[in-house]
């Protein structure tokens, strides 16, 4: 009987094991993984930006994890050690009201500081206080304040990159995030048991080196602030080039902000980056390729001559020029120097044969558009860049007036990166070299994976033409302009005043003055462009804009080290 | 224990061949269908004990990674604040207000020697 009742009571274990461990085995094999697997992230690290500083690459963005402070009103014990320690360790974090927080019994969970340290954490957490916990959150850190602002962009609370290098990398910069899945234990340690773990480690996210150089770039922005304020004026931008591999060594802007302060920016023009984004009309500093297109077409040379009268006709519109008196035959270069309208209108009308015809409006085009790569996009590896305009003469509006204006650079809308960019071809020797900011990525072992160039536009304008190029726009600065110029080098340059529009007309009352000019020893080292606006003031590219190349010029030869000739 | 010698022999007998022996044992303990329930159940026993040494074992392990790995991502959160103080104090602004700084004199022109 015993044996029997055994048997039996042995068979109702087995069937029942049975049914648990064989038809039951999905749902209890589901509900334990759901209580051991864990499935954990690991986070990749976002990748650094570096800037350049005499050849050697420093860290201008990095990562740093801070602690948001909580506390479990209910479970505190002695609310005013709380309190005490919370002022004295982390009194410059605290949220407004902290002391009413730690109060609220009847909750579980308030937040009464943020972005403490590591170093302030570990001492609150040394006091052994109930009801304190902290929770890790790492942010973006810009230790060089203002430097660059436009261009490094920042990364929002949701941790996506806004604007310049932040936003327009954002991708590479945040990597991938890793897997791990495992069991664990009750305290969330992963273990090695079972068959199921995976371990996907993180992609932490590209170091970026920029070709910005940060002393170029701080005394860039130094010189243009003390610019602005000298002359009043709220608004600026400039940009150094090396004009022999398009590399930009500067940006800056004005007005302009902390990206790590980002959120208290009250004006969001702060936040673009003028030079890319910014199409205006750049006036007289298009003079230069006007002459440039005319010396290379073999239809002038510095030397020809025409007549000035002050004023030309082109249709049924008249055009001056600015500055009057220099009437008579007169050269090119002289209408270079003087900036004169008229004489650019000539050069144009002779690209035609005499009048500005299809044949001419095309030539323009075709050396603006296809070889100075104006109106165009550059490609500049940052956000919010925009193509400008310039009319094709195929256009409507693309007719004789539109194209003599253009020829003194007025009808058309380029930024002042692709002006830049053209610039440096008509100088260099006549290679067009696409402006890039990513000079590579850091790897590893410290070492800077060269990021892959578009490749150069050769001979836009012949070597000669460049070379004629030089001596005109040298000429052009050392007859009124090279004054403060440091003595035995070649500085050469441009001014550029437009009018504004307002309410719909261009007015002489509010002006932008531009200045772009280049420097060097043997050959030239550096393109600077400056352009400075403010609302209601007329600003021109001489009394202005100059200045601001000058100081950065004459800093650049002490940097960059160039020796005197002679 | 004792050894069946006339089995034995007669094993050898019938298999004897040149250049061959052979001894078998038998035992005289006979164990029951209980018994051998037991020793099997003892077997798994002891076979579960050592899997389960073993996956304590490896559970110990587990436990010193992580501890390792916890030492690795707080040096790791150390090194990155020391990075973060360096570029702080390393940055421009920080480097020109500093005490060195104000303490230095202007450079004058430099003077360049033509050879």
């Amino acid at each position: 009987m015993l044996i029997i009742a055994s048997v039996f009571l042995m068979a109702v274990f087995v069937v029942r094991l049975f049914y648990l461990q064989v038809i039951e085995h999905s749902k209890y094999s589901i509900l334990a993984d759901a209580e051991q697997v864990k499935r954990l992230t690991i986070p990749a690290t976002r990748g650094e930006i570096y800037m350049e500083d005499n050849g050697t690459p420093v860290k201008v963005v990095l990562n740093e994890t801070v602690y948001t402070m909580f506390v479990d009103p209910k479970i505190i014990t002695d609310p005013e050690a709380v309190k005490d320690v919370i002022r004295e360790v982390a009194g410059g974090n605290t949220v407004d009201g902290f002391a009413k927080l730690v109060d609220k019994k009847d909750t579980r969970y308030q937040v009464v500081a943020k972005n403490v340290t590591r170093r302030q954490a570990e001492l609150i957490k040394k006091k052994e206080l109930a009801g304190i916990g902290f929770q890790a959150v790492v942010r973006r850190v810009y230790p060089e304040g203002t430097l660059a602002a436009q261009t490094l962009g920042f990364v929002n609370y949701d941790q996506k990159g806004q604007y310049g290098i932040e936003g327009r990398f954002d991708k590479q910069l945040r990597g991938k995030d890793g897997m791990l899945q495992s069991v664990t234990d009750v305290s969330n340690v992963p273990l090695t048991i079972g068959n199921r773990n995976v371990n996907i480690p993180a992609q932490n996210g590209a170091n970026i080196v920029l070709t910005l150089d940060r002393n170029v770039q701080a005394y860039t922005e130094k010189a243009l602030s003390d610019g602005l304020r000298k002359i009043g004026a709220t608004d600026g931008s400039v940009i150094v080039m090396d004009p022999n591999d398009g590399s930009v060594l500067a940006m800056a802007n004005f007005p302009t902000y902390n990206p790590s302060k980002f959120a208290k920016v009250t004006n969001a023009n702060a936040f673009n980056n003028a030079v890319v984004s910014d199409p205006y009309e750049p006036g007289s500093v298009v003079k230069t390729f006007t002459v440039a297109t005319g010396i290379n077409t073999n239809t002038i040379t510095p030397q020809s001559t025409y007549v000035n009268t002050d004023y030309i006709t082109i249709d049924d519109r008249t055009i001056t020029n600015a500055t009057k008196g220099q009437t008579g035959t007169i050269s090119i270069q002289h209408a270079l120097t003087w900036s004169l309208n008229t004489g650019m209108v000539t050069v144009a009308q002779r690209l035609g044969g005499g009048t500005i015809n299809r044949q001419a409006r095309n030539t323009m085009y075709s050396y603006f558009h296809d070889r100075f790569h104006l109106g165009q996009m550059t490609g500049i590896e940052t956000t919010g860049e925009v193509p400008g305009e310039l009319i094709p003469p195929t256009a409507v509006e693309g007719n004789a007036v539109r194209y003599s204006n253009m020829s003194f650079g007025q009808g058309m809308n380029p930024t002042m990166i692709q002006v830049a960019a053209g610039f440096s071809s008509l100088i260099n020797g006549g290679t067009y070299y696409y402006p890039t900011i990513i000079k590579g990525n850091l790897n590893d072992d410290g070492d800077i994976v060269p990021a892959k160039q578009k490749k150069p536009q050769e001979n836009v304008i012949n070597a000669s033409t460049s070379a004629t190029m030089r001596t005109m726009i040298l000429k052009a600065r050392r007859e009124f302009y090279a004054g403060n110029d440091r003595k035995g080098y070649d500085i050469g340059g441009k001014t550029g005043t437009s009018q504004d529009i307002v309410n719909g007309e261009y007015t002489f009352d509010e002006t932008t003055g531009t200045y772009i000019g280049f420097g060097g020893d043997t050959k030239p080292k550096y393109v600077i462009m400056v352009r400075v606006s403010s609302k209601g003031r007329a600003l021109n590219g001489g009394d202005h804009a100059l200045p601001i190349f000058t100081d950065i010029s004459n800093w650049m030869i002490d940097y960059l080290k160039l020796q005197p000739k002679g | 224990m004792s050894y069946y010698s006339s089995t034995t022999y007669a094993r050898r007998r019938t298999g004897m061949t040149r250049g061959y022996n052979s001894v078998a044992f038998t035992s005289s303990v006979k164990l029951g269908p209980v018994t051998h329930t037991v020793l099997v159940a003892l077997m798994i026993t002891v076979l579960g004990l050592i899997y389960l040494t073993q996956a304590t074992k490896a559970t110990s392990y587990d436990y010193e990674a992580q501890k390792i790995e916890t030492k690795i991502a707080e040096l790791s959160t150390e090194k990155t604040d020391l990075e973060v103080e360096n570029a702080r104090l390393t940055a421009l602004d920080s480097v020109r207000n500093s005490s060195v700084a104000r303490a230095m004199t202007s450079p004058g022109a430099p003077q360049h020697v033509s050879q």
